[in-house]
């Protein structure tokens, strides 16, 4: 297929997985933040961090000294100018469907639709202002329905590869970056003292809900949800669909059914050493000491795994950059 | 029924002076008559509602500002065409477009009817699409204009004739496909006692004619229908026709050219192309060539057309032949090449170069059209009786300071239609006919093609976005050129069947994005495209379904 | 004369570019006053060079280098012998009026399409003399008289109106005007791409090699006279007040400048690009000066 389809498939599927992990982030933050003034002046440096700064950090947005919390809501969910925004993110997600109307089944795009358009309504910022939860809620449901459709709807070719792709790629950085974000810094994890401070974390729980793994999390796992557990089970868990661990394995399936010759393909030989990797790691893991450092290394691959995509599949999607007469 | 033409009015298609139906709309005149006004307004709501649902809508400009998202505005009153008129149609667009086509060879190569002394050199230069980059290129089989458009009208005394060529990139065949398919499934008695040929071959038609100029064999080619881009208002019909043949629809950044040759990017590499329906104007298509501040384009585009690897359809340098001011010319160019004496003729035209010509003309501006030569689409067209005195004389001036870029035609009175009212009361509507020819081995016609009717009364602007609608259009089989006896009516009534009906695949089809209109850019690609660019003979679906095509009125 | 070309043009990119599709306009043309005896083109990277003549009769090399280079080096000799034209026809101004002269000036006597609005008519009064060739060399001498020769002054596309407005500008910008103050007289005129052998005033007349630039001058069409009635296109080379001569080397021509650019080029990145070029002119046979 034109690689200019195959790589608008695979922003579609980036931009809806990064609405989706942006909603359920900002609501569990929201939800925490109403009740974590008493757990932020006692847990120290060693707790999870997951306040309105880290948000903004993970999100990559610009950070603006000097506005309260109610304003980094806003601006991450409703503001439009604000390009790591909610409402960017499906704004982007829509253009992209349109694009490819003619490849996604019709029911996808009218999803992808909606949701944008019932975005923009006017009484939004009034409704999110009440409860942000309810918009929070529509598009994480909105983001359920599309890839549900995906799977109902999409024939299953070249086309749908690589939009899972995209949205797999999208979710294992944005869980990623979260965990990166909000784990406590490596060298105050290194003492067991430390850890066991971290035990009482109820911000764990809180990126927990953020990634949307509580339940499975708790009938998966028997500890409490101090920050290792929860970061072992969000890194290494391929029973969880939503783990970094799980979403490499789609991501390779997904490519490896997409490429002409996986075997010789750059990409997919790495997912195929990063899955390995992953597994090796997730089985020895019982202690926290090297999770940060996983996470970076995971990241890392994940960045070239996108720059060999970009190379192998969307070559020359960049414009024609130089003119000359002389 | 309070439907009557006038005797001495326009040629009303269906009803004769005196609200007699024509022969061959005896049965169309009766089915309305049966269906009455309540249940076509009602069947008008369905159209409505099934357009905006499944997004065929378009924007207009209104008077108090634009207007969204409107259904897209087809008359359920089919124009019919009996099968003698469309012989003599499809016979005189074929010998008009050889004509034409031998021309545009002409212009880059012998300047034969240059040196005979018939179109003069001066002129033909001074043509905007006049293509000196493709000087000396022939294209494979010497076809230039694969796809042609010409708009026809209906003279008040019945006869047919040629208003404009459009050999660039004429559009509007999506709407002559879809409003077939619409017209089966809302009014299907009113086909009842008609053979109406069918129009949905068009897309294997052009394909046929895009693999016979493919320098390749010819089941191997790799054709691709290229789009300036998803903002483009024509960009529907563009992803209707790519999805109707089954091929790529590639925006220039998927085009490559490596040693002369074009090859498309994909996933698994580049694939050589071998023929390319494109979309829009030369101006566009390489930035090597052509207009050298822009980077819009597939650089080498033209060095790989020279070199003969690919066929570009149309040709490059057709517009040359898409002039008013060539207009002129066509009945001479029919004699001079093919020996013939023309078929359809052209409407009155006075060339404003010609001094002579243009003091007729200005003396009867408040009689006459007067049209810039280089634009299409209705751009800068001024209808005389229908323009204030002060505005003509101001006119006048600037056709003065540039005659060379001006004409001046006879006013058309277009024939009418009877056309539903939101209410579903009949009256005569003026109605203009662009048929679709493809030229491959041969010249092939499609049937019938697209009707622009005025829906206002008495106005001929045809335009959408003005308040114009379209027709589905029906040639008739021969066999329904005869009036059908009283005996034959009531045994074809009786008829459980629907002969010729068929039904389109794509009528759940995807252009529900037509309504959109967001020009947010996706941030995370680098490539900035101006999507902006591209033919100015598209009939852009969506902020304004077809032209202005102001010559109508 | 007898001249060696050597025209070297050098790119060098901030970072690597890939698909760089140029076309040179840079072959010393054929005339009845100049022959190109040898012509060789060197690229670095190396790429297949595909020749055509385009409509204005120019040759046209093409090439297209498709893989990731940081540097593009395009390296050409000439070898070309030039003698002076023959005297330039002498004929009144009704002669312009002739079937014959319109026909062989044809669209060179058209509207551009992007006619100056600065330009005022006294400037097109001056120029026009008793005769056509009066006219012609009225422009070699007014054009050079109010307008200042500067490099910076204006840019590769800058139009006669910019000139006009900056009262300055370099060859190409006065050919621009000399070839539209030649048309609103009714003398068909057209662009001229070239070399031109140029000693300057500091340097010695006999120099054997010097570094000059690509030059742009006009040529007029002028009716013939009764001995030889054809129309003759006579060169002027408004930048240096004279007509051209033995020392003007012609490329090709067209409408304007971007008919016939000596380089074009499109590349694929989103490098930036830095241009060098030197354009060296050696005499090849005796000293005698090249001015006339």
């Amino acid at each position: 297929m034109l690689s200019r389809i195959a790589q608008e498939l695979f922003w579609l599927g980036r931009n809806v997985a990064r609405a989706e992990h942006t909603a359920r982030m900002l609501d569990g933050v929201f939800q925490a933040s109403l009740q974590s003034a008493a757990d932020s002046s006692r847990s120290g440096s060693a707790a999870v961090r997951l306040d309105w700064e880290s948000i903004v950090a993970i999100m990559g947005a610009e950070s603006e000294s000097g506005n309260g919390s109610a304003d980094v809501l806003r601006r991450m969910t409703l503001d439009q100018t604000e390009p790591a925004s909610l409402i960017s993110c499906v704004g982007r997600a829509r253009e992209g469907a349109r694009t490819v109307r003619d490849v996604v089944s019709a029911e996808m795009w009218e999803a992808i639709n909606t949701t944008h358009l019932t975005l923009a309504e006017s009484d939004v910022p009034g409704r999110f202002s009440m409860g942000p939860y309810s918009v929070f809620q529509y598009v994480r449901e909105r983001s359920a329905l599309f890839w549900g459709l995906t799977s109902r709807t999409m024939l299953r070719d070249e086309a749908n590869a690589f939009l899972i792709a995209g949205g797999r790629i999208e979710s294992a950085d944005m869980v990623l970056r979260m965990l990166r974000v909000a784990m406590p810094a490596p060298e105050a994890v290194e003492g067991e003292a430390v850890a066991d401070a971290s035990l009482q974390d109820g911000q764990a729980q809180a990126l927990l809900h953020a990634v949307g793994g509580f339940q499975a999390f708790r009938r998966a796992v028997p500890s409490p949800a101090h920050a290792g557990p929860v970061a072992r089970f969000l890194l290494y868990e391929r029973n969880y669909p939503d783990s970094v661990a799980a979403s490499v394995d789609a991501l390779h399936r997904a490519l490896n059914n997409a490429d002409d010759s996986p075997r010789r393909s750059e990409p997919v030989l790495r997912l195929s050493r990063l899955g390995a990797d992953l597994d090796f790691r997730g089985r020895g893991a019982s202690t926290d000491a090297n999770l940060a450092e996983t996470c970076e290394l995971v990241q890392s691959e994940l960045t070239l795994i996108d720059k060999d995509i970009s190379e192998r599949y969307f070559a020359g999607a960049m414009p024609a950059a130089g003119l000359v007469m002389a | 029924m309070a439907y009557g033409p006038e005797l001495g009015g326009p040629f009303d298609e269906v009803f004769a002076p005196g609200a007699e139906p024509h022969p061959h709309t005896v049965s169309l005149a009766r089915e309305l008559a049966a269906l009455g006004p309540q249940a076509l307004a009602e069947a008008g709501h369905r159209r409505d509602a099934i357009f905006v649902q499944q997004g065929i809508t378009f924007d207009a400009s209104g008077e108090a500002g634009p207007v969204r998202d409107r259904p897209f505005p087809l008359d359920l009153v089919p124009r019919i065409l009996p099968a003698s008129e469309w012989d003599h149609i499809e016979r005189g667009l074929a010998q008009r477009i050889t004509a034409l086509n031998r021309f545009i060879d002409d212009v880059y190569h012998e300047r034969e009817i240059v040196r005979a002394g018939l179109v003069p050199w001066q002129l033909i230069v001074s043509r905007s699409h006049f293509a000196r980059a493709v000087h000396g290129i022939r294209p494979p089989g010497g076809v230039y204009c694969h796809v042609a458009g010409c708009d026809l009208v209906k003279d008040s005394d019945g006869s047919w004739k040629v208003l404009e060529d459009n050999v660039r990139t004429p559009s509007g065949i999506s709407y002559v496909l879809e409003n077939r398919v619409a017209m089966t499934r809302l009014v299907p008695q009113f086909f009842r006692d008609y053979h109406v040929r069918p129009v949905d071959q068009y897309p294997q038609i052009l394909a046929a004619a895009l693999r016979a100029a493919a320098p390749s064999a010819e089941d191997e080619a790799t054709i691709v229908v290229w789009t300036p881009g998803s903002m483009n208002s024509a960009y529907f019909e563009h992803s209707f026709i790519a999805r109707q043949m089954g091929v790529e629809l590639v925006e220039a950044s998927d085009l490559v050219v490596r040693d002369d040759v074009v090859y498309m990017r994909t996933t698994a590499g580049l694939r050589r192309v071998h023929a390319i329906y494109r979309r829009l104007d030369d101006d566009f298509i390489d930035p090597l060539e052509f207009r050298p501040d822009s980077l819009l384009g597939v650089p080498g585009l033209i060095r790989a057309y020279r070199a003969g690897t690919v066929a570009i359809a149309n040709a490059v340098g057709t517009g040359v032949a898409d002039d008013k001011a060539i207009y002129h010319y066509v009945p001479e160019m029919i004699k001079f090449y093919l020996g013939e004496e023309p078929i359809l003729d052209n409407v009155q035209t006075y060339l404003m170069a010609d001094p002579k010509q243009l003091e007729y003309a200005l003396s009867r501006r408040n009689e006459l059209v007067f049209k810039p030569t280089n634009e299409s689409g209705g751009k800068g067209v001024c209808i005389g009786p229908r323009t204030s005195s002060e505005a003509l004389d101001s006119l006048a001036a600037v056709i003065r300071s540039k005659p060379e870029d001006w004409i001046a035609q006879e006013l058309v009175n277009l024939s009418t239609v009877p056309t539903a009212g939101p209410d579903g009361v009949l009256a005569p509507r003026h109605v203009d006919l662009r048929p679709f020819a493809v030229f491959g081995e041969t010249i092939k016609i499609v049937p019938g093609g697209l009707t622009r009717v005025a829906m206002v009364e008495g106005s001929m602007i045809v335009n959408s976005s003005q308040g114009g609608g379209s027709k589905d259009t029906w040639v008739l089989e021969e066999q329904d050129d005869a009036p059908l006896t009283t005996e034959a009516l009531s045994s074809r009534v009786m008829s459980p069947t629907m002969p010729n009906l068929r039904y389109g695949s794509e009528w759940h089809g995807q252009q529900q994005q037509q309504q959109q209109q967001s020009p947010t850019a996706r941030v995370d690609q680098t490539a900035a495209t101006d999507l902006a660019a591209g033919s100015d003979d598209e009939l852009p679906p969506q902020r304004q379904a077809f032209p202005t095509d102001g010559g109508l009125a | 004369m007898n001249y060696e070309i050597h025209y070297l043009t050098e790119y060098s990119y901030s970072d690597a570019v890939t698909d760089n599709l140029n076309a040179l306009r840079v072959h010393p043309a054929t005339t009845s006053s100049q022959r190109c005896d040898e012509f060789h083109v060197r690229l670095e990277p190396e790429a297949r060079l595909q020749r055509h003549v385009d409509y204005y009769g120019t040759q046209v090399l093409e090439f297209g280098i498709a893989k990731p280079h940081d540097h593009l080096t395009i390296d050409v000799r000439a070898r070309v012998v030039t003698s002076e034209p023959k005297q330039a026809p002498e004929a009144d101004w009704d002669a312009l009026l002739s079937e014959s002269y319109i026909e062989v000036a044809g669209e060179f006597l058209l509207p551009l399409g992007d006619e100056p609005v600065a330009l005022n008519h006294q400037l097109v009064d001056d120029v026009r003399g008793a005769t056509p060739l009066a006219t012609v060399h009225n422009l070699a001498n007014i054009i050079a008289d109010r307008f200042r020769y500067e490099p910076g002054a204006t840019y590769v596309g800058s139009t006669v109106d910019d000139f006009l407005n900056a009262g300055a500008g370099v060859c190409q910008d006065f050919a621009h005007l000399g070839v539209v103050l030649l048309r609103r007289n009714g003398i068909a005129a057209r662009y001229v791409s070239g070399y031109l052998f140029s000693t300057g005033a500091e340097q010695d007349d006999a120099a054997e090699s010097v570094e000059v630039q690509t030059h742009a001058w006009v040529e007029a069409l002028l009716p013939g006279d009764a001995e030889n009635p054809e129309p003759v296109w006579v060169g002027i080379d408004p930048t240096n007040r004279k007509l051209a001569g033995e020392t003007h080397v012609k490329i090709g021509h067209g409408r304007r400048y971007s008919d016939v650019p000596p380089t074009k080029g499109v590349y694929f990145g989103s490098a930036g690009a830095e241009l060098t070029v030197a354009v060296t002119m050696t005499r090849l046979d005796a000293a005698t000066s090249a001015r006339t």
